[in-house]
C-alpha cells in the first residue's frame, strides 16, 4: 500500500513535470500553427510578457532594437499599429555597450530569435546568411538607396541616416571670423585651428578640438569613425579602393595614410590635453554643448544627446546651430560619410509575412512623423517630407542634396578590429608616444595583424 | 503470489520497452526538426515510465543497486547536462571553424595551431601567470597581515574585519568602473604629467593588481582569521611561558599550526586570480600596448586569459578558435586543482 502510494506521488510528480515542460512546447507550437511559415517559439515568449496584456491575436511579432534611446517612440509606434491592425509588436532594446550579436547568437541556440532584429553591417550580415527573409518585393525597397542587399537579396530595412563629419559650434566659428566653407584642405585648417586658438579665451574655449582617444570605452570613435575617413572621405558612394585594399590582409594606403595621419597630429595638437587620453563620451559631448570646443569629432548621434541629456547646458550656451566639415585631410575632399548605422532585418523562420507588413507600415506617412518628429531619425525613404528637428538634421540633408556624401564601410571592417587594434594606437599616438611616421608604420603593422591573425 | 509476481514482471517489462520507446521517440522527432508541441510530454513520460519500469523489475539481488542508481540519476543528469555535454561540445566545436550559429567543415587542431601562432595570444598567457604570481605572494601577504591584525587585541576589531572584508561583496565590474573613475579622473589630478595609471601598459598592469588586492585580501583575511582563531591558547600560553617573543610565536607556533589554511588560501588565490576578468574587463578591457614582443606591436597590453578569450569569440566573432583557447584554459586549470588536490590530501596525511 505504501508503495503504491509512494508510485502515486512520483506519478504525480512526472506529470506535473510533463505539463511544465508541455507548456513551453504547446506555446512555441502555437506560435507555429499560427504563423504559416513554422515557429520559432518566439511566440510563445513575447504572448506571455506582460505589455502584451492578452489582446494579441496570437500572432505577435517581436523586434530586437539596437538603439536603446529611441525604445519610447518605437513602443508608441507598436500600439498604434496594434490599435489598427491588431498584430501585437514586441519591442526589445538593447544598447549602452551591449554585444547585440553575441546576444542573438544567444538567443538563436535558444530557439528564441526574434522576428526582425538589427544588423550592423557586412560582418553581421554575413554571420546570418542564409537565414534572413528576401525583401526585394516590398514595396518600401524601391523608395530608398540605403536597403541593405546581399546575396540573399534585400535583407536590411534602412530607418534612419546618420553622417560622420568633423562636428562644429557655427556660432564660434562666425565670432572668430572662420568661414567653415573655406575648411577644404589641410593648410586652411591649420590657419583656422591657430586662429580660433589664439582668441580661446575670449571665445570661452577651452580648447579648439574635442578629440578624445580613450581606449576601454570610446575607442568606437578613433577606431572606427575617424578611422572611417581614411577609408572613405571624398570618395564617390560605391568607390571601395581603400576598404579593399585593407580587407585584402590589412593594407593600407601609406600616401593617403600618412596624410590622414598628419591631419590626426594637428586635431592633437589643438585638443583638450586634460580630456584626450582618458576622457569619456559624456565629457566630450558636454564640452561640446556647453561651447568649450569649437570643433568636435563626433558624428550626427551627438544631436540627440546635445538636445536631451545636455539640454540644459546647450541653452546655458545659446542653443547655438551646429554643422559639419568634412575632415579635408588632402586637399580636393569635400565629402561628409553618410550611412545607414544599422538595418533592420526579418528572420526567415519567423512570422515572415508579419513582419515584412509591419515594416512596410513604417513607412507610411504617420509611421515615418513618429520616427522623423520623436525620434529624430532622418528619414532614407525619398517619399517622406518631415524633417528632423535634430540640430544635425539640416546640415545632412543639404550635404546629400548636394550630392557632397561618401558611403562608409567601416561595418565591414574586420570585426575587433577598433576596439581590440586601432583604438589603442590612436590612444597611444596621443600624448606622443611616437611620431607621425611612426603611427604610420604601427598602423599598418597592427592592421596586418588583425586581418592575419 | 505466482500471478502477481508474472503481472509485475510483464507490467515492468511493458513500463522498460514503452518509456525506451517514447524516450527514443521523442528524441528522433527532435534532431529530424519536427516541431510537434507533444515532444515535451512524450519525453518526460517515457522517462517516467522507463525509471518506474526499472523500479518494479522483479529481482530480489540487484533491487538495490536499482534503487541506488535511481537516487543517482538527478544528480547524474544535472551534471551531464551542466557539464560532460558542455565539455564534449566545446571540444567538439573549437576543431570546427563554427561562428557560434553555424559550422560548416572540420577544421581538426587547425585552431590550436593557429592560437599558439598568435602573438598576442602568448602575451596574455605570459601576463596572466605574472599575475597570478604577484597575486598568489601579494593577496596572502596582505590578507595575513590584515588577519594578524584582525586577531589582535585591538578595538573595534569587528569593525576593520567587516570593513576590509566589504569590497570582495562589490562585483568586479562595479568595482572595476569605481576604479577607472578613480584612476581616469581623481588620482589624475594629483600626477604631475596628467596621463592617467590606465595608459601606460606596465602601470595599468599595476593597478589591476591594486584593485585585484584590494578586492580580493579581506576575503583570505577572513580564511586567515579563522586559522588563527583555532590556534589552541595553551600552545600560545606555553610559548609565552618559555619566553618567546610575538615574532617568534608568528614563526614558529602560529604559522606552523595554520599550514592547510595557508595552502588553502594560496591554492584559492591562485585559481581565482588565474580566472580573472571581470576587473580586466571593466578596468582596461585589456587594452595597453607593448612597443615590441616577438617583433610585433601589441595592443592588448593588459588583457588576460579569460579576457582575451572572450574578446576571440565575442568582439573578433572567432567563436572557434575562442573555444579552443577554452580548452587549454580548462586544461590549466584541471591541472592545477589536481595538483591542489594532492597537496592538500598530504599535508592532511602529515598532521
Amino acid at each position: 500500500m505504501k508503495k503504491l502510494f509512494a508510485l502515486l506521488l512520483a506519478g504525480a510528480m512526472a506529470l506535473s513535470l510533463a505539463a511544465c515542460g508541455g507548456g513551453g512546447g504547446t506555446s512555441a507550437g502555437g506560435s507555429s500553427a499560427g504563423g504559416a511559415a513554422g515557429g520559432s517559439g518566439s511566440g510563445g515568449s513575447s504572448a506571455s510578457t506582460p505589455s502584451g496584456g492578452g489582446s494579441s491575436s496570437g500572432e505577435g511579432i517581436r523586434l530586437v532594437n539596437g538603439k536603446i534611446e529611441i525604445d519610447a517612440q518605437l513602443k508608441k509606434l507598436a500600439q498604434m499599429y496594434e490599435e489598427e491592425t491588431g498584430t501585437h509588436v514586441e519591442i526589445e532594446s538593447m544598447g549602452g555597450g551591449i554585444d547585440i550579436q553575441g546576444t542573438l547568437k544567444g538567443y538563436y541556440q535558444a530557439a528564441n530569435m526574434p522576428d526582425i532584429f538589427v544588423n550592423g553591417g557586412d560582418t553581421d550580415f554575413a554571420n546570418w546568411k542564409g537565414l534572413l527573409a528576401d525583401m526585394s518585393g516590398e514595396a518600401w525597397a524601391s523608395d530608398t538607396d540605403s536597403a541593405y542587399v546581399n546575396e540573399d537579396g534585400t535583407v536590411g530595412f534602412p530607418y534612419t541616416v546618420e553622417a560622420v563629419g568633423l562636428a562644429y559650434n557655427a556660432d564660434i566659428l562666425e565670432k572668430a571670423g572662420v568661414d567653415p566653407a573655406t575648411l577644404t584642405g589641410p593648410q586652411a585648417f591649420a590657419d583656422a585651428f591657430a586662429k580660433i586658438d589664439g582668441m580661446k579665451d575670449e571665445l570661452g574655449l577651452t580648447a579648439v578640438v574635442g578629440y578624445y582617444t580613450e581606449p576601454v570605452n570610446l575607442y568606437w570613435s578613433t577606431g572606427n569613425h575617424v578611422f572611417a575617413n581614411y577609408e572613405d572621405a571624398g570618395l564617390s558612394r560605391d568607390d571601395t579602393t581603400y576598404f579593399d585594399l585593407l580587407s585584402d590582409g590589412g593594407k593600407l594606403d601609406e600616401a593617403r595614410f600618412t596624410k590622414f595621419a598628419e591631419f590626426v597630429a594637428l586635431l592633437q595638437q589643438y585638443a583638450d590635453n586634460s580630456n584626450m587620453i582618458s576622457g569619456t563620451y559624456d565629457q566630450q559631448i558636454l564640452n561640446f554643448a556647453s561651447g568649450k570646443y569649437a570643433f568636435v569629432t563626433q558624428g550626427s548621434w551627438i544631436g540627440a544627446t546635445m538636445t536631451s541629456d545636455d539640454a540644459e547646458q546647450y541653452a546655458a550656451a545659446g542653443n547655438f546651430k551646429v554643422g559639419m566639415v568634412p575632415y579635408a585631410f588632402e586637399d580636393g575632399i569635400d565629402t561628409i560619410l553618410t550611412n545607414s548605422p544599422s538595418w533592420w532585418a526579418v528572420y526567415k523562420d519567423g512570422n515572415v509575412d508579419a513582419a515584412k507588413a509591419f515594416l512596410q507600415w513604417l513607412t507610411t506617412d504617420e509611421a515615418q512623423e513618429v520616427l522623423v518628429m520623436e525620434a529624430g531619425f532622418i528619414s532614407p525613404f525619398k517619399s517622406c517630407t518631415y524633417v528632423a528637428t535634430d540640430p544635425f538634421a539640416q546640415t545632412i540633408i543639404d550635404y546629400q542634396n548636394a550630392g557632397k556624401t561618401s558611403a562608409w564601410h567601416w561595418l565591414g571592417n574586420k570585426e575587433g578590429l577598433a576596439q581590440n587594434y586601432t583604438g589603442q594606437v590612436f590612444n597611444d599616438f596621443a600624448p606622443g608616444k611616437m611620431d607621425t611616421a611612426g603611427f604610420v608604420k604601427v598602423m599598418q603593422q597592427v592592421c596586418a595583424s588583425c586581418y592575419g591573425g | 503470489m505466482e500471478s502477481s509476481g508474472t503481472g509485475r514482471k510483464l507490467l515492468s517489462l511493458v513500463l522498460l520497452i514503452g518509456g525506451a520507446a517514447l524516450l527514443v521517440g521523442s528524441l528522433a522527432l527532435d534532431f529530424m526538426g519536427n516541431r510537434a508541441s507533444y515532444r515535451g510530454p512524450m519525453l518526460v513520460i517515457g522517462v517516467a515510465c522507463f525509471l518506474a519500469g526499472l523500479y518494479l523489475f522483479p529481482t530480489l539481488t540487484r533491487h538495490k543497486d536499482i534503487i541506488n542508481f535511481l537516487f543517482l540519476i538527478p544528480l547524474l543528469f544535472t551534471f551531464a547536462v551542466t557539464v560532460i555535454i558542455p565539455l564534449c561540445l566545446g571540444i567538439f566545436y573549437s576543431m570546427t571553424d563554427w561562428t557560434g550559429i553555424q559550422y560548416t567543415k572540420f577544421v581538426g587542431l587547425g585552431n590550436y595551431i593557429t592560437m599558439f601562432k598568435e602573438v598576442s595570444f602568448l602575451w596574455s598567457l605570459i601576463i596572466t601567470v605574472l599575475f597570478v604570481l604577484f597575486n598568489m605572494i601579494l593577496v596572502n601577504l596582505v590578507g595575513f597581515a590584515l588577519a594578524l591584525l584582525c586577531t589582535s587585541r585591538l578595538k573595534g576589531v569587528g569593525f576593520f574585519r567587516a570593513a576590509y572584508f566589504l569590497p570582495n561583496l562589490i562585483g568586479g565590474i562595479v568595482l572595476g568602473y569605481v576604479w577607472q573613475f578613480v584612476f581616469n579622473n581623481v588620482l589624475i589630478q594629483l600626477s604631475s604629467n596628467g596621463v592617467s595609471l590606465l595608459s601606460n601598459t606596465p602601470t595599468a598592469f599595476a593597478a589591476i593588481i591594486v584593485v585585484y588586492i584590494w578586492q580580493y585580501a579581506g576575503y583570505i583575511m577572513l580564511i586567515y582569521v579563522n586559522g588563527l582563531v583555532t590556534v589552541p591558547g595553551d600552545v600560545l600560553e606555553a610559548a609565552a611561558i618559555d619566553g618567546a617573543n610575538a615574532f617568534t610565536t608568528l614563526i614558529r607556533i602560529k604559522i606552523p599550526m595554520i599550514a592547510s589554511t595557508i595552502t588553502i588560501c594560496t591554492f584559492l588565490t591562485l585559481t581565482s586570480a588565474f580566472k580573472q576578468f571581470d576587473v580586466n574587463m571593466a578596468l582596461t578591457n585589456g587594452t595597453g600596448s607593448v612597443q615590441d614582443f616577438m617583433g610585433q606591436y601589441l595592443t592588448n597590453g593588459t588583457q588576460m586569459l579569460a579576457l582575451n578569450i572572450y574578446n576571440t569569440a565575442i568582439s573578433k566573432n572567432s567563436y572557434a578558435l575562442g573555444q579552443a583557447k577554452a580548452v587549454l584554459f580548462f586544461i590549466i586549470l584541471a591541472c592545477v586543482s589536481l595538483i591542489q588536490v594532492r597537496v592538500s590530501n598530504k599535508k592532511e596525511v602529515e598532521m
